[in-house]
């Protein structure tokens, strides 16, 4: 199977499961929207990615999910190497985000973005695993410490360290090795 | 028949022991084809992804949902990713039959799953090698310790293994080049289990790795490891072991060497009027065109199972259950490596230190069960080699804010320290542990598919347990918190260590081979790979494999100039 069938695999066992549900008609007509073969529609990409800016902001010590493009990558890694219950999950839960937040959350200040985040999370952590919020920060993080700048510039990777030194002194302030 | 289907020697198969025995014969001045069923893979330009950056993999490295689905088997194996799933097999390609449950991983290609190996390299103790027929559990090896020493310190010299000199009885020391250091935890590690058990010793990995390059090395063109710990991958500098990066290129420079991929070997002809073989019958990967190639020796190195396959598959009047089988020993005894157990604990302390670099070795340590003798306490046979290392997680343990910068912050400092380990523990041959060729169902090539029918023991089982207790004992000994362990049940094969099935003995009647590695029955064919394995010892067996290769080919040589073979 090519991606192209996996996908269309998937948006038929979404719509097995939400045909009578908004949530569905909605991504049905959003689309001619969709990143080329992708889960997530165009603004579903970019409201996971403000969403996982929010989780993971641009600090003055590294640049933020937004930055590292996180929207994209999550849509690409969820498109490919999810389930597509964990899809439905996400498309499904997005849905459900717009529902509760209102259509401005990439408006919002970051205090007020984090509020909702939090809000969110504690409803997630006392729903338990299938909770989409807890997919939604898994992916957020996949995302971002496989970037470029979340190795690079939150974390540290040196592709060719050259040699192993097994014991050496954490220097203050020392970010942790990608 | 053509001039270029005629040799001195032929070898089946390119992987670890392949390379060996094409370096050896090439060196000795043997016009030399080593036929390899898999494509071409020329050291460093056919290494796709050995220079991306993890986020410049398709996925980040993540396996596709595509990938897993279309190779459920292949894709557990030990470094199966999205870097360096192109030197696996894919699942449609390469069928078998398991008659009871086995992961059968294979890499076809030149150089075989030497690109993707473990790279443990410790010597076998001279007990495992008695210990089966003196404990009662197997049969005696036709050689000794002292038989393989010098032959494992030729091979060490020319691979290159980091390693202390440790001077254990039941891993001994060999030509090493320095170890890659502990870390602090590993440290902590080793101290706590010498002081608890005062016999229990953990030392610093054995890995063909060029910590620090000899002459001979960069003869190779090969440079120091530069602690990436991407090997897998191929290795842009040649840092750690691999048929590519070593032996095939090696042999090539004599001018000795035909490499043939794409060739895959459907059987070895024996003249019955010659009371020999005389070459070896071979498919076409891709147009299924047969050539027969001839020579005076052939090397049987087509990885454990394969060569099983192979043997089986060479029938004739002489031979009808498969070539040199006139014992019925052949696909019999086939045994592998226990790697069912594994158990890691939280270590609090050492916040201060931390690491520089990737270590691409792991710690050992060393077997402490039935060590020449049989444990009072123990209610199996065999040791187990336990290999474990101490690591560092990324991110606080625990996370006060759950959004934001802070968050993020707390993500990217480093974690708490924890150390590992998990078994490698040896399983007894036998007799009912068989591989054997279906009675219909063929490749696309039309050789029977390889039928596989081995299991765990009830030994297996309670060695497992005392691992287990072992395992939670010493963690507990060294400090750890949250313990915990696991037997996660994987079938045999998913080791990679399979072995046996043309063992070597002293009797023809009870084995295949000699102590040269020559079938008893038609000794101008060795078998130097894993199927030649007697018992399984509780070592890593690569080097083994080479270590006999080389001893078999020196023998081979001998004969020939003798005009034996």
């Amino acid at each position: 199977m090519n991606r192209r069938e996996a996908v269309k695999t998937a948006t038929a066992v979404v719509g097995g499961v939400l045909v009578t549900t908004n949530g569905f008609l909605i991504a049905c007509t959003r689309d001619s929207n969709k990143p080329t073969g992708k889960v997530l529609s165009v603004e579903d990409q970019s409201l996971i990615e403000d969403i996982a800016d929010t989780l993971l902001p641009t600090t003055p010590n590294s640049p933020g999910a937004k930055a590292a493009g996180a929207g994209a990558a999550i849509n690409l890694l969820l498109t490919d190497c999810y389930e597509p219950a964990d899809q439905e999950r996400v498309v499904n839960g997005l849905k459900q985000f717009r529902d509760t937040v209102g259509d401005h959350f990439a408006s919002m200040s970051q205090v007020n973005r984090e509020d909702w985040l939090r809000r969110i999370d504690a409803e997630a952590k006392a729903a338990g695993d299938k909770h989409y919020f807890n997919l939604v920060r898994e992916l957020a993080l996949q995302a971002y410490f496989s970037s470029e700048i979340g190795m690079t510039k939150a974390l540290r990777y040196v592709m060719t360290p050259g040699r192993w030194v097994g014991c050496v002194p954490l220097q203050p302030g020392q970010p942790a090795w990608a | 028949m053509a001039a270029d289907t005629i040799y001195d020697a032929i070898v089946i198969g390119s992987g670890i022991s392949g390379g060996w025995a094409a370096k050896e014969l090439c060196e000795k001045g043997l016009k030399t084809i080593v036929l390899e069923r898999g494509r071409n893979v020329v050291h460093i330009k056919d290494y796709p992804t050995m220079n991306l950056a993890p986020w410049e993999l398709p996925h980040r490295g993540a396996l596709s949902r595509q990938v897993l689905k279309e190779n459920p088997l292949i894709s557990k194996a030990a470094g199966y990713g999205e870097d360096t799933m192109h030197f696996f097999v894919k699942d449609r390609d390469h069928p078998y039959v398991q008659a009871k449950p086995f992961d059968w991983i294979r890499g076809y290609q030149v150089g075989g799953k030497s690109i993707i190996w473990g790279r443990a390299c410790q010597r076998w103790s001279k007990h495992e090698f008695v210990a089966p027929e003196k404990l009662g559990y197997g049969m005696n090896w036709p050689i000794t310790y002292d038989d393989v020493a010098p032959w494992y310190s030729h091979v060490e010299k020319f691979i290159g293994v980091c390693g202390n000199a440790d001077h254990l009885e039941a891993m001994p020391d060999g030509e090493f080049l320095p170890p890659f250091d502990f870390n602090c935890a590993e440290k902590h590690l080793r101290d706590s289990l010498l002081a608890r058990y005062g016999d229990r010793y953990v030392v610093q990995g054995r890995w063909a790795h060029l910590s620090q390059p000899k002459e001979i090395h960069l003869q190779q063109g090969r440079g120091t490891c530069q602690a990436r710990n991407l090997c897998m991958r191929g290795c842009p500098f040649g840092g750690y072991f691999s048929s590519n990066a070593s032996t095939l290129p090696w042999a090539a420079k004599t001018g000795n060497l035909t490499v043939r991929p794409d060739s895959v070997v459907h059987s070895i002809i024996y003249d019955q009027s010659k009371g020999k073989a005389t070459g070896v019958r071979v498919i076409d990967a891709h147009t299924h065109a047969v050539t027969e190639y001839q020579s005076r020796i052939v090397f049987v190195n087509a990885s454990a199972l394969n060569t099983n396959l192979i043997l089986l598959n060479s029938t004739s009047n002489r031979f009808p259950h498969g070539l040199g089988n006139d014992s019925g020993v052949l696909g019999k005894y086939i045994c592998h490596h226990n790697y069912r157990t594994g158990a890691s604990g939280r270590l609090d302390g050492f916040e201060d230190k931390y690491f520089y670099g990737k270590n691409p070795t792991e710690c050992i340590l060393v077997n402490f069960r039935n060590v020449g003798k049989q444990d009072a306490d123990a209610d199996f046979v065999g040791g187990y080699t336990t290999f474990t290392g101490g690591y560092r997680e990324r991110g606080e343990p625990t996370q006060v804010e759950r959004v934001g910068g802070v968050y993020k912050e707390s993500l990217t400092k480093p974690g708490p320290w924890g150390v590992y380990m998990y078994m490698q523990g040896e399983t007894i041959p036998r007799a009912t542990n068989t591989v054997t060729l279906h009675p219909t169902q063929k490749d696309q090539w039309g050789i029977p598919l390889l039928v596989t029918s081995v299991g765990y023991d009830d030994n297996s089982e309670r060695m497992i347990r005392d691992w287990l207790k072992q395992a939670n004992d010493m963690l507990s000994a060294a400090g750890c918190k949250n313990i915990e362990s696991h037997d996660n049940h994987q079938a045999p094969g998913l080791d990679i260590h399979e072995m046996g099935g043309a063992r070597m003995g002293s009797d023809p009647k009870t084995s295949m081979l000699n102590k040269w590695n020559q079938l008893h029955a038609c000794p101008n064919v060795f078998v130097t790979d894993g199927a030649c394995m007697t018992s399984t010892g509780n070592q890593s067996p690569s080097i083994l494999y080479m270590t006999l290769t080389a001893r078999a080919v020196d023998h081979a040589t001998q004969e020939m100039s003798r005009q034996n073979l």
